[in-house]
C-alpha cells in the first residue's frame, strides 16, 4: 500500500488545488447573478460580462445594473477571503497545538474582536448621542467613519487579545502550548462574560446599540468596501507569507515540541510566527465579517483526511478551501433566500454544527477504545 | 577526540528535589554508552541535557568545545542527534519522508531538497537496515523497523553524537537484538552513541562502557566487568539478582549477563 497512496496523496494535492481553483472563481460568477435585497438575478453571461468590466475589460451592463453587479463582486470577494483567511488560520493553529479541533476562537483572538467592536459601537453610539445637539458636524463624521473604526477597533481587539494569552502562557522565553490553551479558555471566559454583561445593559438602557451589537456579532458579509476588503487581504496576505517558514516546522511539531527541536527546528520562533501569523489572518476576518464559526475548523479537517497531512500542502489548501466554502455558503444563503438571506455566522452555524458533530461522533470510537 | 563534555551539571523540575545532581560526563568517539539505572534515576533527563533540549541549573556542557547553549538549533543539530522511545509523527508519511526530516537541519529556505540530502538519506536507510522498506507507509511498520526507523532518521542527521532512550522497549528478543546492532555500530566513523537503556544484558554485549545512576548521581562509570558485578548493582537495584558470565560472539572474552532472581 506505501508508495501508491504516498503518491495518489500528492496527485490528489494537485487535484485539490485545481478544482478548489476552478470552484472559486465560478462561485465568484455565480455570486455576481444572485442578490439579495437588489432582488433581480443576473445570467451567467452578464454576470461574467459585468466581473470583466469592474477590471476595464469590455463594455459591461449599463450603469445601474453594473452598479449592483460590481457590488455583489466585491461582497464575493470578500467573503472568499474572509473563509481563506478563517481557513488558513486554522489549519496553523491546529498545527501548533497538534489537535485537529483547534481554532482561532481558543486563544482569544475571536472574542477580543467581539471586545474591540463593542467598545468601538459603544464610544461611537456615545459620540453619536453626546454630539447629536451641538452641531459641529462631528454626527455625520462619525456616522461615515464608524463602520471602519469598529473595523480597526475588533482588529486591535483581536490581535491584542491573542498577544495578551501568548504573554500570559509564557515563561523565561518559552511559551506552553498546553498553558496557552488553559488561558485562552480562561480569558475566553471573562470576555464572554464581559460581552454578556454589556449585552445585558445595551437591552435595557440602549436599545439601538444593542442591535448594532448583534448586528455585528451575527456577521457580515454584504456593503463590502475596498477598505474593508484591504484589512482582509492584508491579513491574510500576512498568514500567506509566513507559510514557507512554519510549514516543514508544524510537520516537525507534530512529533511534540522536544522532538522538533531535537531535528533542529528554532521552537520559539516558530511559535511566534504561527500566533502572529494565524492571529492576524483571523483578526482581519473576523473584524470585517464578525464571528463566524467553522470554517477555520471544518475546511483544514476534511482536507488533511483527502490530501494529507503535510503542512506544504494543507495549509495553502486550507486557504484555498476556506474561501470556496465560505464562498459558496454564502452564495447558497443568497440565492436561495434572497432578501430573507441569513447572517454569515448563522448559516455557517446551521451547517457547521451538524458537521462538528457526525465528527466528535466519530472520534468517540477511538476515543472508548482507549 | 571529546566529543561532549558535561561537568558539574543538575538540574530539578520542582524546587524541591535535583532530577540530576553534580554529574560529570563525557564522550569521545568511537565509544558505545550505556546509561543505566532503576526507574527515576534521572537518565532521560541526562540525556535530554547532554542534547541540549534542557538547560541544566548548574554546570556546563560543552559541544566540540564550545558550549551547547550558543549552538543555533541547526547547527545543534547537525552534531547531536535524538532517538526517541516512541514513533509518533504524521500518519500519512513514507519511511523515506520520515527518515528525509533529519535533514532538516540542512535545509534552508533558498536551498530546500539536493542530492546531498538525497544521498544522506539513503546511506541512512541501509545502514539501519531499511533499503527495502523506504517507500512502505510507518504505520505498516513492526516494533523493530519503527525502531530502526527512528534510528535511520538520527543517522540521516549525520550527528557526531547519537542520543537513544530506551530503544527496545516492549521488543521481542531477535528484535531486540537487531535494533542493538545498528545502534552499536554508531559507535564508528567519528561518531558516538549514548544509549539510556534498562536492558543489562544488551548493555553488557553493546557497550564499550557502561554509566550506572541512583538517584541523579552517577554512581559506577567503567567497562562492562567493572560495572555489571553484584557488589555495585545490588546497592542500586536491591540483591533480587543472579550473576553470570556468557561467550559473546565475535568479542572472544566472556561477558557477564545478570538476571532479576529471587534470593
Amino acid at each position: 500500500m506505501g508508495e501508491s497512496s504516498h503518491r495518489s496523496r500528492s496527485a490528489n494535492g494537485r487535484a485539490a488545488a485545481l478544482l478548489l481553483v476552478v470552484a472559486l472563481l465560478m462561485l465568484l460568477v455565480f455570486r455576481v447573478q444572485v442578490g439579495s435585497a437588489e432582488g433581480y438575478s443576473l445570467s451567467f453571461k452578464s454576470a461574467l460580462a459585468a466581473v470583466g468590466s469592474y477590471f476595464g475589460w469590455g463594455e459591461g451592463l449599463g450603469a445601474s445594473p453594473q452598479l449592483i453587479a460590481s457590488g455583489r463582486f466585491l461582497d464575493g470577494v470578500t467573503a472568499a477571503l474572509v473563509g481563506a483567511a478563517l481557513g488558513l488560520s486554522g489549519a496553523l493553529f491546529q498545527g501548533l497545538f497538534r489537535n485537529d479541533l483547534a481554532s482561532p476562537g481558543l486563544i482569544g483572538v475571536t472574542s477580543g474582536a467581539a471586545l474591540g467592536a463593542m467598545l468601538g459601537i459603544l464610544v461611537i453610539g456615545g459620540m453619536v448621542d453626546g454630539f447629536a445637539g451641538d452641531g459641529l458636524g462631528v454626527m455625520p463624521a462619525a456616522l461615515r467613519e464608524g463602520p471602519l473604526a469598529v473595523v480597526g477597533l475588533s482588529f486591535i481587539g483581536a490581535l491584542g487579545c491573542a498577544f495578551f494569552v501568548t504573554i500570559l502562557a509564557s515563561r523565561g522565553g518559552k511559551i506552553s502550548v498546553p498553558t496557552l490553551l488553559l488561558v485562552g479558555v480562561a480569558i475566553n471566559a471573562c470576555l464572554g462574560g464581559v460581552l454578556a454583561a454589556a449585552q445585558d445593559v445595551l437591552l435595557r438602557e440602549e436599545w439601538h446599540l444593542a442591535q448594532a451589537l448583534f448586528s455585528w456579532l451575527f456577521g457580515s458579509l454584504t456593503d463590502s468596501t475596498p477598505d474593508r476588503i484591504a484589512v482582509v487581504a492584508g491579513g491574510l496576505a500576512l498568514a500567506l507569507i509566513a507559510i514557507p517558514f512554519v510549514a516543514q516546522e508544524l510537520d516537525l511539531f507534530a512529533e511534540g515540541e522536544e522532538m522538533a527541536q531535537s531535528l533542529g527546528v528554532a521552537t520559539l520562533r516558530t511559535k511566534l510566527i504561527v500566533i502572529t501569523a494565524a492571529s492576524m489572518a483571523a483578526a482581519a476576518a473576523v473584524a470585517v465579517a464578525g464571528q463566524i464559526a467553522f470554517v477555520g475548523l471544518v475546511v483544514p479537517h476534511v482536507l488533511r483526511l483527502t490530501t494529507g497531512t503535510r503542512h506544504r500542502t494543507l495549509l495553502p489548501l486550507s486557504a484555498l478551501g476556506g474561501a470556496v466554502f465560505l464562498l459558496g455558503a454564502e452564495t447558497l444563503n443568497v440565492a436561495f433566500l434572497g432578501a430573507n438571506a441569513l447572517r454569515p455566522g448563522i448559516v455557517l452555524s446551521l451547517v457547521g454544527g451538524p458537521f462538528f458533530l457526525t465528527l466528535l461522533l466519530r472520534r468517540r470510537r477511538e476515543v472508548s477504545s482507549w | 577526540m571529546v566529543i561532549l563534555q558535561a561537568a558539574g551539571v543538575s538540574f530539578s523540575y520542582t524546587e524541591s528535589q535535583d532530577v540530576v545532581s553534580k554529574v560529570d560526563f563525557s564522550v569521545t568517539a568511537g565509544e558505545v554508552v550505556c546509561v543505566l539505572g532503576p526507574n527515576g534515576a534521572g537518565k532521560s533527563t541526562l540525556l535530554r541535557i547532554l542534547g541540549g533540549l534542557l538547560k541544566p541549573h548548574a554546570g556546563s556542557v560543552e559541544l566540540s568545545g564550545k558550549p551547547i547553549a550558543r549552538f543555533t538549533a541547526k547547527a545543534r543539530a547537525q552534531e547531536v542527534a535524538l532517538v526517541p522511545q516512541a514513533l509518533f509523527s504524521l500518519p500519512d508519511l513514507s519511511v523515506r519522508d520520515f527518515v528525509g526530516q533529519g535533514r532538516y537541519a540542512y535545509r534552508t529556505l533558498f536551498r530546500p531538497e539536493d542530492e546531498a540530502d538525497r544521498e544522506a538519506v539513503e546511506r541512512a536507510l541501509s545502514e539501519a537496515d531499511l533499503q527495502t522498506l523506504g517507500a512502505r507507509s510507518l504505520d505498516s511498520l513492526s516494533g523493530g523497523q519503527r525502531q530502526r526507523t527512528l534510528v535511520a532518521r538520527a543517522l540521516a542527521q549525520e550527528p557526531r553524537l547519537v542520543l537513544v532512550d530506551e530503544p527496545t522497549n516492549s521488543l521481542d528478543p531477535r528484535h531486540q537484538i537487531q535494533v542493538f546492532r545498528v545502534i552499536a555500530g554508531l559507535g564508528c566513523a567519528g561518531r558516538a552513541a549514548v544509549i539510556v537503556t534498562h536492558d543489562l544484558n544488551l548493555a553488557s554485549q553493546f557497550a564499550s562502557r557502561i554509566v550506572l545512576m541512583d538517584a541523579g548521581r552517577i554512581v559506577a562509570s567503567g567497562s562492562v566487568h567493572d560495572v555489571l558485578r553484584p557488589d555495585v548493582l545490588r546497592p542500586v537495584y536491591g540483591a533480587d539478582l543472579a550473576f553470570g558470565q556468557m561467550r559473546v560472539d565475535g568479542w572472544g572474552e566472556d561477558r557477564p549477563f545478570v538476571l532479576p532472581w529471587q534470593q
